[in-house]
């Protein structure tokens, strides 16, 4: 008798979990139904609209080969190429999109995702007239890039010097991936 | 139930951050500008006040022994929806907001207020605990990420008002980065727990004072 009553209880226990993690689930596979492709649809295009603000036009994915292992995407157009780069930033990675010509100079550079400190780091990204200067000045540059304090040509950001500096190294990445193109 | 009690409590006298300091970690991550701290607010305020409910209606078929593993259950599938319709209909949220708002799982408020209030109480009341503690911990992120934004950035309402810029009111340079930083987030919330203590120690002292007067 007090086995059987155990035995009871103990399926009531689990009868109980499996009903409240079953509905739990099918109604996530539902909501999930729903999102998803509004999701993947809106990575999508926020992909494309980076490659079209390095890469006037857009471009198609091709393959690549790279020796840094920074890059992970390559788009190209006949305009010249966009460049996905994943850079060591100070507070964990910086992805950029590089716009560069056939000739192998920059285009333009945009800031996909970073999360580096406010005010500092950030103005990288951002859309203050420093950020965009920032951003600008890459602009027809080709060749092996540096800050100024290691001896180079690009103003790095007051107070941000290694995040100017994983932006530098991932342009290099990018321009070293297009030249490898042949 | 007594709105007015629970609503009182949930602002000031048991503020979930400011009185029982729970859900700290989000509190400090994420004030940074007032569209983050409006839509972590109101996110947990949703997912609080559906799962509170679901807990309460629920509460006489759930064992005891698996109630912690069944709440978890339900918080997760709430924080997950709300996640992936953040996801599909507010991308600009979800990205500032990251990895946070998965996190609501293992925000002590939630499970706090299932396991103090849900589990023993009606569903009517439970909605309410869950609205007052949610609209509490609302109003601390906001108040905490207004003052962090206003010092750090000089803005007000940045990437809500004035296209995402934020209402600039100190000129740019007079903005001190410190406190946008994780230190700054120390400071400010430990500035606001001390005058929320302050406004409720002053409150019950008149209450007090009524009630002898009587």
């Amino acid at each position: 008798m007090k086995n059987g009553s155990t035995v009871r209880y103990v399926l009531r226990l689990a009868v109980t979990l499996l009903l409240i993690t079953s509905v739990t689930g099918a109604l996530l596979a539902a909501v999930n139904g729903i999102t998803a492709p509004i999701i993947d649809s809106a990575a999508q295009a926020k992909t494309q609209a980076a490659v079209a603000a390095v890469l006037p036009g857009g471009g198609a994915e091709i393959s690549f080969t790279d020796d840094t292992g920074m890059v992970q995407k390559v788009y190209a157009s006949q305009a010249g190429y966009a460049v996905q780069v994943r850079a060591d930033g100070f507070n964990g990675p910086v992805v950029m999109m590089v716009g560069v010509s056939p000739e192998g100079t920059v285009l333009a550079v945009s800031i996909v995702s970073h999360s580096e400190t406010p005010n500092l780091g950030a103005v990288a990204g951002d859309d203050s007239a420093q950020g965009r200067a920032f951003r600008d000045q890459y602009t027809g540059m080709s060749g092996t890039l540096a800050v100024t304090k290691d001896g180079g040509q690009v103003d790095a950001i007051t107070g941000a010097t290694i995040t100017s500096r994983a932006v530098t190294e991932g342009i290099n990445a990018g321009l070293a991936c297009v030249a490898g193109l042949g | 139930m007594d709105l007015k009690k629970q609503l009182k409590e949930g602002l000031l006298t048991k503020n979930p951050v400011l009185a029982q300091l729970l859900g700290m970690c989000s509190t400090l991550a994420i004030t940074t500008n007032l569209f983050n701290g409006l839509g972590m607010g109101l996110a947990v305020t949703i997912i609080l006040t559906c799962s509170n409910v679901l807990i309460s209606a629920l509460r006489k078929a759930i064992p005891d022994q698996i109630r912690i593993a069944a709440y978890v259950v339900i918080i997760a599938g709430f924080v997950t929806i709300v996640d992936l319709l953040i996801q599909a209909f507010l991308p600009d949220l979800s990205e500032s907001l990251g990895v946070f708002i998965p996190l609501i799982v293992v925000n002590c408020i939630i499970l706090g207020r299932a396991e103090a209030f849900a589990s023993k109480n009606g569903v009517l009341a439970s909605a309410a605990d869950g609205l007052c503690q949610g609209l509490g911990y609302t109003m601390a992120l906001v108040i905490v990420s207004a003052i962090r934004e206003l010092l750090g950035s000089g803005t007000f309402g940045g990437g809500l008002l004035n296209g995402g810029e934020g209402i600039r009111i100190l000129p740019e340079g007079a903005a001190a980065t410190l406190v946008v930083m994780p230190v700054g987030g120390f400071l400010v919330l430990g500035c606001v727990i001390a005058g929320a203590q302050y406004v409720s120690r002053k409150l019950q002292l008149r209450q007090r004072d009524k009630e002898a007067a009587k």
